[in-house]
């Protein structure tokens, strides 16, 4: 309880000391039969200052004056001002979605997003698929199915907002230690995950020159080794790896010295993509008919739901999806009709018969 | 031969001779109209109609045909409601969050974040308030430290029970006051 005071209070700093003027973004993609989608937008700001407070480069997704926007704002029991903004826009199908990602200004317009639609005739019913991905940032990471097992993957990808209620709620001792254990393990894999790539980068810009002891394949069977290296240096790791002393211990003087320079370019590489600038939002989506599968949250209005973090992209592409079915009544009627044909003819063959 | 024709001759004229008789000549009339206007009528009638439709019941290959599609068809049917009833179990099972609300910053990023900061000055240029650091580092540090703390003392409340209940029943009676304002 007070660990959670605690660490809001520090991200009430973080709040002002980064100056976050991105809005809580969520996206809600309706989807119809025909591939259209009708996409809106809920944006939540506490800027009061009117030019800053929807600047599109502090947006999460794609959002331009093509858009219908209605203002309105929020006031709380304590007197604090939401500005909330809702915006509207028609695509006729994925493509336009698509071309907006590619054409986007806005804060995540570095990672790589596109929608897919899929439409399958099956007879008796008409199945949509519908998804959102995101690409993976890293080149070289490692899965984190790997490293959680079902539980704590499910609480890994789970919504804020349901971690909270889980950890406050009845079995909040159970979740608390679920909690701590994903963080520790989602710890490891980002080391991991850094080590990796660092490696991997590294190796690419020495490629050619390097001598066999710093090859992708040496570095890589030696990552345990780096990963021992850091935990020892952890609190002293910015000045050790400055001073070259880390990376002495793990590629030896000579190479160290040789290959200072591509060993840092690799470091800022990764630390850019391992720590990546990706402003979270939230992505829902409306089926058409039936619901019948997803890999997303159901909130209480039905309506699917995804956290989207960059966590979530980092080794692997982050996909959305939702499938739902229409049935199609014309099939069943002409079905009906048939079978009914055939079984009157063996009937009557039957009868005639005996 | 002679006699044959003439025999065959008395025997015409015999016949000629004693004609049917006739009771009821209308009524005869009447049925013989009756069934040339049948004539006309004969494609309609049902047993022509069934055997026209259902003609196919007689030829081998099509009435296996017809017979092999229908049991396809019920065989699709039923595998596809099955296919999309498990699908929806496994759906009604999934996990529904209650609040619609906004994904939050999780406070475990809260390091992410400084690390962020600390890494990417560029990311924040001009609008940020720039700490030194030495300051950056003083606020891991206390977030550390806060963090063992809480841990110590989640471990001290954990082995005492009657510790753990007063602290329940306070926060218990902390939420209720926080309702009633």
């Amino acid at each position: 309880m007070k660990r959670k005071s605690n660490k809001l209070i520090v991200s009430l700093i973080l709040i002002m000391v980064v100056s976050c003027n991105e809005p809580e973004t969520v996206v809600t993609n309706y989807v119809h039969p025909d591939g259209s989608v009708t996409r809106k937008i809920e944006m939540k700001s506490i800027e009061g200052d009117i030019n800053k407070r929807f600047k599109t480069s502090d947006l999460q997704v794609p959002f331009d004056s093509t858009w219908k926007v209605k203002d309105s704002c929020e006031i709380s029991k304590k007197g604090d001002t939401t500005w909330v903004r809702r915006a509207e826009k028609e695509f006729n199908n994925i493509d336009e979605i698509n071309l907006a990602y590619k054409s986007d200004s806005g804060a995540n317009k570095a990672y790589s997003r596109h929608t897919g639609f899929i439409k399958r005739f099956k007879w008796f019913n008409s199945e949509y698929r519908f998804s959102e991905r995101i690409e993976k940032i890293l080149a070289f990471g490692y899965p984190v199915k790997d490293f959680l097992n079902n539980e704590e993957l499910l609480y890994f990808y789970s919504p804020e907002n349901l971690k909270q209620e889980k950890e406050n709620g009845p079995d909040s001792l159970k979740y608390k230690a679920l909690s701590d254990s994903v963080k520790t393990k989602t710890d490891k894999w980002t080391i991991k995950n850094f080590i990796s790539e660092w490696t991997g980068a590294f190796s690419k810009l020495t490629e050619g020159k390097a001598v066999q002891e710093i090859t992708r394949e040496s570095l890589k069977a030696r990552e345990y080794e780096l990963a021992q290296i850091i935990a020892e240096n952890d609190k002293k790791f910015d000045s050790l790896w400055a001073n070259g002393v880390i990376l002495k211990k793990f590629i030896g003087e000579t190479n160290a010295l040789r290959y200072k320079s591509e060993a840092d370019s690799a470091m800022k590489l990764v630390e850019n993509s391992v720590f990546a600038d990706f402003k979270n939002y939230s992505v829902r989506i409306v089926m058409p008919g039936k619901l019948i599968g997803t890999n997303g949250f159901i909130d209480s209005s039905q309506i699917l739901l995804w956290p989207v973090n960059s966590d979530y992209f980092l080794t692997e592409p982050y996909e959305m999806w939702a499938e739902s079915k229409i049935s199609n009544g014309w099939a069943w009627i002409v079905s009906g009709l048939f079978l009914a044909f055939v079984l009157t003819g063996v009937i009557i063959r039957i009868i005639k018969k005996g | 031969m002679k006699e044959e024709s003439e025999k065959y001759n008395k025997v015409l004229n015999i016949l000629r001779k004693s004609k049917p008789e006739l009771y009821s000549t209308e009524d005869i009339e009447r049925e013989v109209i009756k069934r040339i206007e049948r004539v006309p009528q004969s494609g309609l009638h049902l047993s022509e109609t069934i055997d026209f439709l259902f003609g196919w019941v007689y030829i081998g290959w099509v009435r296996r045909s017809l017979i092999t599609a229908s049991i396809v068809l019920v065989l699709i049917f039923v595998y596809q409601q099955g296919v999309i009833l498990k699908r929806i179990d496994v759906i009604s099972r999934q996990t529904i969050v209650v609040d619609k609300e906004n994904v939050k910053t999780p406070a475990d990023e809260i390091e992410k974040l400084l690390m962020v900061y600390k890494n990417s000055e560029r990311r924040f240029p001009s609008k940020t308030i720039t700490i030194s650091e030495k300051q950056m580092k003083e606020l891991l540090e206390s977030v550390n430290e806060l963090q063992v703390k809480y841990k110590d003392l989640e471990n001290l409340i954990e082995a005492d029970p009657e510790l753990k209940k007063i602290i329940e029943k306070k926060l218990e009676e902390s939420n209720r006051t926080k309702i009633k304002l």
